[in-house]
């Protein structure tokens, strides 16, 4: 039966969720079998997908660490997943603990599971929303209740992008959002790119993603560049993600097998 | 026990790197170890802080007397803690433990190796147990999730379809049930009673006037009054549904009555909650309603027969005075339909010549001669027979086909007295009735003039019959009008006199030929001349007759029916009598007989 027009979004826990499929890569456990399927399939296609997400994820962590200690205490968080270790509002109040951190995720599962995990915790909170949809993030009653535009917001969007098409218009998103952002804010960008990939890999990738309702939509450095369209990239710009300001040179090798590239820009006055 | 120096001062990072391995040095080693084997959300210092002081808390349960096993466990569960929480994870630390903590450490021993045998053994299974732990309460929390996620989807849903559902069965404006809901409910009363012998009522409800409160306080200020209404009939009849149908109708639906008063005191407390003045947007207004009630068994109806019928009540209480109830009479809405039916079917019979006329004598009371004919239309109706003019003008007045009814009756009237002038110098002239609106009707004098032209017809051989009441209200146009058509020479006869106010001033003004005096007079005079009564009317006969000779104006008594009558009316002085005395009224045939049967020289 079509779905009326009136009815809101369903749910449907019978198909993998890219938000689940995620935290399975980060060896955790808030997955279903669906998940787990769907992700085996894919480390079947990209054995070292998990890695792929580790890298992303410290990326993540050291973007937040990086701008908390510069200074930021206002989050934004969209496509934030489900919560698992190392969030940001965790990582951000540890160096700040006046942060805010507002989560937005459109999966309805991430963002109950996100609501549990934050219940008692001050200063962060979680929204129902589509990326696609910035407007309604912008206004949204719990993000304006939480976070002071007047002040800078560091808006972070990884590993969301590569599920948005160019027919979404991605850089027009990424406008409104800068917008309503105060100078001296952050946009934290990262998103899976096929450089570096075979074409096997390439097309078993494309396959395991079609069978969940976020098909991918890869972009090259350049596509990741002109994302920044009107914020000041942070040295050392568009890289692959283990090359953003690494902890220890160590872990930098084999960067490109990462498949994200990332970066961070700023809003100038 | 051998250990060569402090643990704590061996773990200070300040100090630059030992001449001989120790904590730091297998920490580093360790953290290599696990490093990639899962996500983990801390620097390579943090990491390596971390797993040093989990190295000294090895090292000392590895030399405490008695050996304590529970540090391996507490060992393996802040590993995982941690989220070095991986197969791999444990498998690279037992490797990196066995290969070089004691010998990083310095640690020998006869039972070392034994003793570090056991503590890996326990790093293991407190290590494993805690991951199982954890990946049980993640398993639980995202299962919770997800049943919330599906909760709040399926309430959402619930929800929008529960205000669809509202939006689609309410109005807007007063948030009452509407017409949808109002029939859903009606319908569901009625195809499923709770018993078989149900009962139900319906309060049709309007407002009186409505429109007046929006023409002269605009429609903002109806609005209100409306919303007003629909709280007031909320209160009032709370045990009811209440809909409100559409512009200022209202319903009240009342299930399972046992008789109409049960609808009667619902329909009572109605008008008296709308006639309560309120104030709406700063006036005080009060308004009336009316209100159509129907109530009867629920067996063999229908949701349409019961909103006809109180549609049709409705317009009863309407027209009835407004401000009040009517209740359905099924007897009254038959006799409706009926002159509805009625009405709708006379333009067609005009056209297919339905109608015809009859004509009665009116007759000299000095010789029995007769002198005119009264044209009486009648309805040869294909079904229901021949119907006389009391059955259908006033129908005919209400529609507005008199008019053409009219016309066709003068000209048929017209062209049948040519034809007995035709035939007999002594042919009577054809009194025809006019209705209100042919007297008021602008062409009138040309109709007439018209017809009197192609007939050929002298015009003193036709008289126009207008009742006292079309007398009174004809004033300017119509005035002059009878005054051209009685210059013309048509004879203008004034129809039931004596019935009306008998205000005698427009006989000043109108051209009047002749009274007819109203039969109720003339049947008094049946009775014997002792009886008072009877001598009444005589006397009020003779009175109507004297006034009009002194107004040079002849009298036609209507209702004529004895010798008996005749004979006194003579006696009065009274011109001429009408009525079954004198003939019934008959097909022209009859007339055209007598004529020529009179001898020549009547006329």
């Amino acid at each position: 039966m079509r779905r009326p027009e009136w009815a809101p979004e369903s749910i449907d826990i019978e198909r993998p969720s890219v938000a689940r499929m995620y935290d399975y890569y980060l060896g955790g456990s808030h997955n279903f079998a669906v998940d787990r399927s769907a992700a085996q399939a894919m480390i079947a296609a990209v054995p070292d997908a998990p890695l792929m997400a580790q890298a992303n994820r410290a990326f993540l962590r050291r973007a937040v660490q990086y701008l908390a200690g510069a200074g930021i205490r206002q989050f934004l968080d969209i496509g934030s997943g489900i919560p698992t270790v190392g969030n940001v509002h965790e990582i951000a109040q540890r160096v700040e603990p006046d942060a805010r951190v507002v989560y937005v995720d459109v999966d309805p599962v991430a963002v109950a599971h996100s609501r549990e995990i934050l219940y008692g915790v001050s200063g962060a909170t979680v929204v129902q929303e589509d990326l696609r949809r910035p407007d309604r993030i912008l206004n949204h009653p719990e993000v304006r209740e939480l976070l002071d535009f007047d002040e800078p917001i560091a808006v972070i969007v990884v590993a969301v992008l590569h599920f948005i098409p160019d027919s979404d218009d991605p850089r027009g998103i990424l406008a409104s959002i800068r917008r309503a952002l105060a100078p001296g804010s952050y946009l934290v960008l990262s998103q899976a790119t096929d450089d570096g990939r075979t074409d096997g890999e390439r097309e078993d990738a494309h396959r395991v993603y079609r069978r969940t309702d976020n098909p991918l939509f890869m972009r090259t450095r350049q596509g990741l560049t002109d994302l920044f369209d009107g914020f000041d990239l942070l040295d050392p710009g568009v890289v692959w993600v283990p090359h953003w300001r690494p902890d220890t040179l160590d872990s930098t090798e084999d960067a490109h097998r990462a498949v994200f590239m990332g970066g961070v820009g700023r809003l100038g006055d | 026990m051998e250990w060569d120096g402090s643990v704590t001062d061996q773990g200070n990072e300040a100090v630059p790197a030992a001449p001989r391995p120790g904590p730091a040095t297998f920490a580093r080693a360790w953290a290599k170890a696990v490093t990639g084997t899962s996500y983990l959300p801390m620097t390579q210092q943090q990491l390596e802080a971390l797993l040093r002081d989990l190295t000294v808390r090895l090292a000392e349960a590895l030399q405490a007397e008695p050996f304590d096993l529970r540090v391996g466990h507490q060992v393996g569960g802040d590993l995982v803690a941690a989220h070095i929480a991986s197969a791999e994870g444990l498998g690279r630390t037992i490797e990196v433990i066995h290969l070089r903590l004691l010998r990083d450490l310095g640690l020998s021993g006869e039972d070392m190796q034994d003793r570090l045998a056991r503590l890996l053994a326990t790093v293991a299974t407190g290590y494993a147990r805690a991951l199982r732990n954890r990946t049980l309460d993640e398993q639980e929390s995202i299962r919770r999730a997800g049943m919330v996620a599906r909760y709040q989807a399926e309430r959402a849903l619930r929800e929008s379809e529960a205000r669809f559902r509202h939006q689609a069965t309410h109005d807007p404006l007063t948030d009452l049930p509407n017409r949808t809901l109002f029939t859903e409910r009606l319908t569901a009363a009625i195809s499923r009673p709770a018993r078989p012998d149900a009962r139900l009522g319906v309060c049709f409800v309007d407002l009186d006037r409505f429109k007046e409160v929006n023409d002269t306080r605009g429609h903002q200020v109806g609005d209100l009054l409306l919303v007003s209404v629909a709280e007031r009939l909320r209160h009032a009849v709370a045990d009811h549904l209440v809909a409100r149908l559409g512009g200022d109708e209202f319903v009240i639906l009342v299930e399972e009555t046992t008789c109409t008063d049960d609808v009667l005191k619902v329909a009572d407390a109605a008008l008296a909650a709308i006639a309560t003045p309120s104030l709406v947007g700063g006036h005080e207004i009060t308004v009336s309603a009316s209100i159509g009630i129907v109530e009867g068994p629920v067996a063999g109806t229908s949701p349409g027969d019961v909103m006809r019928a109180a549609d049709i009540t409705l317009h009863w209480a309407k027209t009835s005075g407004r401000g009040r109830w009517s209740v359905f009479d099924p007897e009254r809405n038959e006799r409706e339909v009926r002159r509805y039916a009625l009405s709708a079917a006379m333009p067609a019979a005009l056209e297919r010549g339905e109608f015809y006329l009859d004509y009665q004598p009116l007759a000299s009371l000095a010789d029995g001669r007769v002198r005119g004919v009264e044209a009486l239309v009648r309805w040869r109706h294909p079904e229901l027979g021949t119907l006389r003019p009391d059955s259908f003008i006033g129908l005919a007045e209400e529609t507005g086909l008199i008019v053409r009814l009219g016309e066709w009756v003068l000209a048929e009237a017209c062209r049948q007295a040519r034809e007995w002038s035709r035939l007999s110098p002594a042919a009577p002239f054809v009194s025809v009735n006019l209705a209100v609106r042919q007297v008021r009707g602008a062409g009138l004098v040309d109709e007439i003039a018209g017809l009197l032209e192609q007939t050929g017809l002298p015009p003193d051989r036709l008289q126009l019959e207008i009742t006292e009441s079309a007398m009174m209200s004809a004033t300017g146009e119509p005035v002059r009008a009878l005054r051209v058509l009685a210059d013309l020479g048509v004879r203008i006869a004034i129809d039931d006199f004596g019935t009306g106010y008998s205000n005698l001033a427009y006989l000043r003004n109108l051209p009047v030929h002749e009274l007819k005096v109203d039969g109720s007079f003339v049947a008094g005079l049946r009775a014997p001349a002792s009886e008072p009564a009877s001598r009444t009317d005589e006397r009020i006969v003779a009175t109507l007759v004297s006034l009009a000779h002194a107004l040079d104006l002849t009298v036609t008594a209507e209702g004529v029916e004895t010798a008996g009558q005749a004979e006194r009316l003579r006696a009065i002085g009274c011109d001429a009598g009408q009525g079954w005395h004198f003939g019934e009224p008959a097909p022209p045939s009859r007339i055209t007989e007598h004529l020529r049967q009179l001898p020549v020289t009547a006329a």
